[in-house]
């Protein structure tokens, strides 16, 4: 691993990743007023992402009730040390509803549908130090950062659920430089956000 | 794949953006490789964070009951499922034959609808029953949290985990009562082997004053014996308990609106009804 900290994977965790961990326990547990809980910490980011992604305020709930559905049968299979409760969250959100727009769009292949969240990514502990100083203004700026043409690729990916030959079609871009956007962009990010250099890749 | 391919598509894969066949193939590398394969994670933790940059947007207030509501229906499917598991073990006991059906002092048409259904009654007949209960008491959860009235919901649910409780006990015996007429209140219940009976209802109008709904349990002589009452709030729900009672195999539980405490025969009409089946029954 290229992480500098070298802290235990899970180490590293704030104070209101601790609290959330609490109420998913409770919610493995079968508690409805836990899940009321994390909806209301979480309903205006979860809410965003959708929309955002879905474009379509009917679509946005059934995503956001899907999600949370999910989060409320999988809770048990929240593993530590895989990043926090709310960046599980979210990216159970992120997936229904990219899941919901290529649904809409008959020419994508459909993901497989699954039950559970996809496998979460071992996150380095640097950010789960960053992630109680990132804001909306933190990442906007770094995304600014950015080339258009980076910029570009990393939202049709994450935001409109396009794969990166779609990326490359659409923006009439060979695919190995849409890779090398989306790779560039990503390590641009990375480095503006943490202040830490490209690694080792 | 390689290696190289995957470092190729770590990028994609980070941000979501492979084909099915693709995803597969880089997890599938992943788990098996022997090396660590850092660019993942060094790509892949930045990608959380694009989720904060999105214009915030406030979800609508009636949301949260929704999804409140179809955690409190899968719960109690969760529930149910776990009934018909200890209730196929209980399946599996010998339970005395079921007493004659009961001749009841109650209108002909409800006698003969719940004779019908007492007739009926099969051991597949009584799961599919626990099922159809959980699906009426999803649906009342429903209502309830839509009312906004989540502390309701959640007294109501306690009171059908614990009739669902009672229930899969060996012995026990189950009722899903409803209005004779119709979709008016309904609930079900649990008639334990000593005689005790636990009862979740919903949609029940609101007692006012000494008004109580008085709680029958008519056996096979067909008369109707109080076992105790209860008044009804705003909410329409209510969860009643009786110890040991005298009730038997394939008793009628009824209930009815009463205008004081201590009535000794019942006043028509029945408000809900249903007749107790044990899985053998």
């Amino acid at each position: 691993m290229s992480d500098p900290v070298g802290t235990v994977p899970g180490r590293v965790v704030s104070a209101a990743d601790a609290a959330d961990r609490a109420v998913l326990d409770r919610i493995a547990a079968g508690e409805l007023g836990a899940l009321e809980e994390l909806y209301d910490r979480y309903r205006t980011i979860a809410y965003s992402i959708a929309y955002r992604i879905t474009t379509d305020a009917a679509l946005a709930e059934d995503v956001l009730q899907d999600a949370f559905l999910g989060a409320w049968r999988n809770a048990a299979r929240y593993v530590e040390g895989r990043g926090s409760v709310k960046t599980w969250l979210l990216s159970i959100v992120h997936h229904r509803a990219i899941d919901a727009v290529r649904r809409r769009r008959p020419t994508t292949e459909l993901p497989e549908r699954e039950d559970a969240p996809p496998p979460a990514l071992t996150l380095p502990d640097v950010w789960a130090e960053v992630a109680g100083n990132l804001d909306r203004d933190a990442v906007r700026a770094a995304l600014a950062t950015l080339s258009d043409v980076q910029r570009e690729a990393i939202e049709l990916a994450y935001f409109s659920g396009l794969t990166q030959v779609e990326i490359a079609d659409r923006t009439a871009t060979p695919l190995g430089t849409v890779k090398s956007r989306m790779r560039l962009g990503l390590l641009a990010l990375r480095r503006e956000l943490t202040g830490i250099g490209e690694g080792t890749s | 794949m390689t290696c190289d391919e995957v470092r190729d598509l770590a990028a994609g894969f980070v941000l979501g953006a492979l084909r099915p066949e693709e995803v597969r193939a880089v997890r599938d590398h992943l788990e098996t490789c022997p090396e660590a394969h850092a660019e993942i994670a060094e790509l892949g933790g930045v990608v959380p964070y694009l989720a904060e940059a999105v214009e915030p947007v406030e979800p609508p207030a009636g949301l949260k009951a929704r999804i409140l509501a179809a955690a409190a229906a899968d719960l109690e499917m969760r529930t149910a499922d776990a009934v018909v598991a200890a209730a196929a073990v209980a399946d599996a006991e010998p339970a005395p034959a079921p007493e004659r059906a009961p001749v009841v002092r109650f209108p002909e048409p409800i006698e003969r609808a719940v004779r019908e259904r007492a007739r009926r009654a099969t051991p597949t007949a009584w799961l599919v029953r626990i099922a159809a209960a959980a699906a009426i008491v999803a649906l009342a959860g429903w209502n309830v949290l839509l009312q906004g009235q989540l502390s309701d919901a959640r007294s109501y649910e306690d009171g059908v985990a614990a009739v669902l409780e009672v229930a899969s006990r060996p012995g026990s015996q189950a009722a899903i009562l409803a209005d004779p007429d119709g979709d008016g209140p309904r609930g079900i219940a649990a008639v334990a082997a000593d005689g005790s009976v636990v009862l979740a209802m919903r949609d029940l109008p609101a007692t006012s004053g000494t008004e109580i709904y008085e709680a029958w349990v008519i056996g096979g002589d067909g008369v109707p014996v109080p076992i105790g009452g209860f008044a009804v709030g705003g909410d329409g729900t209510a969860v009643f308990t009786a110890d040991a009672t005298t009730a038997g195999h394939g008793v009628t539980l009824a209930l009815t609106r009463e205008r004081a405490p201590g009535a000794t025969t019942p006043t028509l009409p029945i408000v809900s009804a249903g007749v107790a089946t044990s899985p053998a029954g």
